[in-house]
């Protein structure tokens, strides 16, 4: 952190993170600190010892009182349908983004809802959305997590979920492997396509080292080059999900042991997000397992 | 979903079902669920799930999920801000607050950075502050600043007897120096900023915001000295 002399040095900053963690900093200093430790994962790590040690001082005894609970169940507000919806509205979407989508699939039944407030309380939704769009991009991917997490408890909802099975198409293309990757090259060094990185999530048990790169022509065509991933069992397949207008959509089964292969995604709505699971073979209708890489795209 | 399960609510059904290689327990065989061994939307046990887990299954709106988190953590939050705010009605209101944002946007908690439920209090400490710092008017804050000037003495030696912190807590803060511990506790429990408790002890600005940071350093040593590590941080 060198470089422009305005603004106090890295070790005035650190001098702060014990008065910023027990919140005794002034209101100017306290935005100062979190400016920093947005970018500092050290400075960041101290502030989390120093909440640790903190936490232990209030480490008071004592039971809940029950009848706030009461009081809070009452404030929550669970949605009688399951909350996909809302938990898609946490991501970052251009509200034009949900439009184009119906021709991604092709099959009416699978059209998105209108709006996010089609299966939840209207003020629910409302409150989620003015705090995620304040949200930093780089948060975006963390987010992203949850929302597969999230998605996996969900196996009954389909709200707009569309399953683009590969498998034939992949299994086409293979016969003439070579072709594939030929394209893919051609498609990398295509200076107008499009590229994503996906890498393993924290909770990752892909090796460290994977990377998939996803290259998306405007044609709509996009590869999947996989480096890293191990095979799965015969059993199990790799599964790419986009997020697109606030719903995870299937982008593709791409096997056990995915090098190179293909996928088709609409190009006026595209994800905004991207990350691969392992299912079981065939493919699921919503992802079932965390994100093992995932991705987004950046601004 | 079942929107009224009170806390504890799924104590003593002890089924037994063994847990499942994610930490998070899972009903097996009750109502004879279709595919008990599949992932997905089943029943957890929250009893057994660790804080972490608790909170993917509150990511998954699971209720009960969230009246276990309030249970484990709900007493602490509240005796926290009812100790800095010194008023019941507001520290029950920061206490919803804080189970309502975790409703909300479980998504902040990074379980590798720390714990819940140092999580939950860092959260309820920032709230509560800033409850009192917003209704105090300055002319008000000034007089207490000054009134708790003359009574700091007093304060400092009962404030954290009456937290029932445990004995080794209590004995590693009770080993700091008084002029690293003195601001710790007020800065903490007395939710003042750096510069009020250099005014309050007559010290530099500087000397007590450095202080700050080289007590907490220190208790952490203390702690562990006593076999107190806080968990989830790695130096």
């Amino acid at each position: 952190m060198t470089g422009t002399p305005v603004g106090p040095t890295e070790s005035e900053i650190e001098e702060l993170l014990g008065a910023y963690a027990l919140d005794a900093l002034e209101p100017d200093e306290r935005a100062l600190v979190e400016a920093h430790l947005e970018t500092c994962p050290r400075c960041a790590a101290e502030v989390a010892q120093h909440h640790e040690v903190a936490g232990l001082l209030a480490n008071s005894g004592g039971a809940a009182p029950g009848e706030l609970w009461d009081r809070i169940a009452e404030r929550l507000d669970t949605p009688a349908a399951p909350s996909w919806d809302r938990l898609a509205a946490r991501l970052q979407v251009p509200d034009g983004a949900r439009d184009g989508l119906a021709d991604a699939g092709g099959d009416p039944a699978d059209r998105l809802p209108a709006s996010p407030a089609a299966t939840g309380p209207e003020e629910a939704v409302a409150e989620i959305v003015p705090i995620d769009r304040a949200r930093r991009p780089g948060r975006l991917a963390t987010v992203v997590v949850s929302i597969v997490a999230a998605a996996a408890a969900l196996a009954a909802v389909v709200l707009g979920v569309q399953v683009h099975h590969l498998n034939h198409q992949v299994s086409a293309l293979s016969t003439s492997h070579q072709t594939v990757t030929q394209a893919a090259q051609a498609a990398l060094e295509d200076p107008t396509t499009q590229r994503v990185q996906l890498t393993p999530t924290a909770t990752s048990t892909a090796p460290r080292g994977a990377t998939v790169t996803l290259v998306m022509a405007r044609s709509g065509t996009g590869f999947v080059i996989a480096q890293g991933l191990q095979a799965l069992p015969a059993e199990e397949t790799y599964q790419l999900w986009g997020s697109v207008g606030g719903q995870l959509i299937s982008l593709g089964v791409l096997g056990s042991d995915p090098g190179v292969s293909t996928f088709t995604f609409d190009s006026v709505a595209k994800a905004q997000a991207y990350a691969i699971t392992a299912e079981r073979s065939g493919g699921s209708v919503q992802p079932t397992h965390p994100p093992l890489v995932e991705g987004s795209v950046q601004a | 979903m079942d929107g009224d399960e009170g806390a504890g609510a799924h104590r003593g059904d002890g089924d037994g079902a063994p847990a499942a290689p994610d930490g998070i327990t899972r009903h097996e065989g009750s109502s004879g669920a279709a595919g008990g061994s599949e992932e997905g939307s089943e029943m957890i046990d929250v009893e057994l799930a660790s804080d972490a887990n608790l909170v993917v299954a509150i990511a998954r709106w699971h209720q009960p999920a969230l009246a276990e988190a309030y249970r484990r953590h709900g007493g602490a939050v509240h005796a926290l801000s009812r100790r800095i705010i010194r008023s019941d009605p507001s520290a029950e209101e920061i206490t919803q607050e804080v189970f309502l944002d975790l409703w909300q946007h479980p998504e902040k908690f990074d379980a590798q950075r720390g714990t819940l439920r140092s999580f939950l209090l860092a959260r309820t400490h920032g709230k509560s502050v800033d409850l009192i710092r917003a209704e105090t008017s300055r002319r008000r804050r000034e007089d207490r600043t000054t009134r708790e000037t003359a009574t700091a003495g007093y304060d400092l030696e009962h404030q954290v007897w009456d937290m029932a912190v445990a004995e080794q807590v209590k004995d590693a803060l009770v080993a700091l120096p008084d002029e690293l511990r003195q601001p710790i506790q007020l800065a903490y429990f007395g939710g003042h900023t750096y510069r009020e408790v250099a005014e309050m002890l007559g010290a530099p600005e500087g000397t007590v915001k450095s202080r700050i940071r080289v007590g907490l350093g220190r208790l952490r040593v203390n702690l562990a000295e006593r076999g107190v590590a806080p968990a989830g941080v790695e130096s």
